[in-house]
């Protein structure tokens, strides 16, 4: 089988083709807005085209995509419906639709968290077994998901606030980092001692599963204007890299701690580590380490780093386990659903 | 009005108060630094308006949507223009569609970043902090 997926939920527009090899799933094309070139051009000049101008990127993406005009070769059609932003979302279920209805073919409807989970399907031939826990965290997101089965799925836990990737994102921007701020403060934190600062562990004891980062962001924050204080000339570096190395020690111990935390209640045969700050070493090899500790039997997955950040070649994944599963949608009648619940699914 | 705070409850306490004016078709702007309380005055309009799930940071999302039951408002767009890097951003939003409509309210994290002052207030509120206390202002 072979799925022509659409994602278009945040930032990115991206489309991919991906096909089915027993038990993995092969990328035969991946293309994201933010690395892609295009090489259309409209009137002799390429067009600057923002982040989130998914009605810009998405017929240029297509043409690069290369694909048969009739859509031959594809089975199915795979978008992200929900959750995320309806203007941006809206953009790729309409494509999806008016591709389906034309080409005549089965139409699935993903939630981007779904594809967040199979990312760690991809170009593998270690799948992860069932039960699997999933930690998924971005700028966006931060939950803990059970994956009981293929389209099986049990919220156990969610930030109540911030997401990790967004805590990482304004401490960045308090240090004077530029945006993205995760890959900078990871840098910036090389040069600091990570047992440097105390930060809060934000919500460590509590009996449940979820997060809270904006406590944390806080306690940042007053750190940085307590260290500039004692210096006239603002910040000093070696203050700076403290407050990184130690403001990323208390992310990556809260949700490590969280993690094992669920590891114990749901006896998992494998844990699944995605979305945008899996792309953090220091977060996968804590994690790694630590649930070998607790128990070696059960199999840690992180997807490769080029499917970390939203991509639509996981939304193929997702939507080929539910072709498969046939559960289609009406072209005519699908919507964007901007809350589309993953448990509902 | 100068309000001051010292946790997240009086926070939520001034923002239910705020909330209680409220009729539909408004949009209000949150003004303030990281960490000053805007989230969390948002948090506390949305219980007074009996919103039961969790309200949460839209910095990423860029628009958090509550649908709620009471009375004509029906909906809370929840936005941050934080990550709003150029004006062209907006028309891709497309917040004509969303905003002023009698059965939403709006609450905008970041409007300053809307530099063509293409989104209006109907309020402003203004957040800030000294060490652990936060005064609001509207």
């Amino acid at each position: 089988m072979r799925v022509l997926s659409i994602e278009t939920s945040c930032d990115e527009t991206s489309l991919a083709v991906v096909r089915e090899d027993e038990s993995s799933f092969i990328v035969e094309k991946n293309i994201v807005s933010s690395q892609a070139t295009i090489h259309a051009q409209y009137g002799g000049v390429v067009p600057e085209v923002a982040a989130r101008e998914h009605a810009a990127w998405i017929f240029p993406l297509m043409k690069e995509l290369d694909i048969p005009h009739d859509g031959k070769g594809i089975d199915a059609i795979a978008v992200t419906a929900g959750p995320g932003l309806v203007p941006a979302l809206r953009i790729g279920v309409e494509l999806g639709k008016v591709l389906a209805w034309s080409w005549n073919k089965p139409l699935v409807a993903v939630n981007h968290l779904e594809g967040h989970l199979y990312s760690v399907w991809l170009e593998t031939d270690r799948p992860p077994l069932f039960p699997s826990l999933c930690l998924l965290v971005s700028g966006g997101h931060t939950e803990l998901i059970l994956m009981k089965d293929h389209g099986k799925y049990q919220l156990l836990g969610m930030t109540r606030d911030d997401a990790a990737g967004e805590a990482f994102d304004k401490v960045a921007k308090l240090l004077g980092l530029p945006y993205p701020g995760g890959p900078q403060i990871s840098k910036l934190a090389l040069e600091g001692d990570p047992a440097g600062i105390d930060f809060p562990r934000p919500m460590l004891d509590s009996q449940n599963l979820d997060f809270s980062f904006s406590g944390l962001k806080t306690a940042v924050r007053l750190s940085v204007e307590h260290h500039a204080s004692l210096h006239q000339g603002g910040l000093d570096p070696v203050d700076r890299a403290t407050i990184a190395a130690s403001f990323q020690q208390a992310v990556v111990d809260t949700l490590v701690h969280k993690t094992l935390k669920a590891v114990q209640q749901t006896h998992p045969k494998s844990v699944i580590l995605s979305g945008g700050v899996s792309a953090n070493r220091l977060l996968r090899e804590t994690l790694r380490e630590k649930l070998s500790v607790v128990d070696p039997n059960i199999t840690f997955h992180s997807p490769a780093i080029v499917f970390t950040g939203d991509n639509a070649a996981m939304i193929g994944a997702a939507g080929m386990m539910k072709a498969k599963r046939k559960e289609f949608v009406d072209p005519l009648t699908l919507h964007a659903d901007p809350n589309m619940n993953l448990i509902s699914l | 009005m100068m309000y001051q705070s010292h946790n997240e409850e009086e926070t939520k306490q001034i923002a239910r108060r705020f909330a209680s004016t409220l009729k539909g078709g408004e949009t209000v702007f949150l003004k303030g630094d990281l960490g000053t309380g805007k989230t969390t005055f948002v948090r506390g309009v949305a219980e007074y308006f009996g919103f039961g799930g969790v309200v949460r940071s839209p910095t990423f999302t860029i628009m958090n949507r509550y649908s709620i039951d009471q009375g004509p408002i029906k909906v809370i767009l929840h936005m941050d223009f934080y990550r709003i890097e150029d004006p062209s951003e907006f028309t891709a939003l497309a917040l004509e569609e969303e905003l002023g409509r009698p059965d939403t309210i709006a609450f905008i994290e970041w409007p300053e970043k809307d530099t063509q002052q293409f989104v209006f207030a109907t309020y402003q509120i203004h957040f800030s902090c000294t060490g652990s206390i936060h005064e609001i202002e509207y």
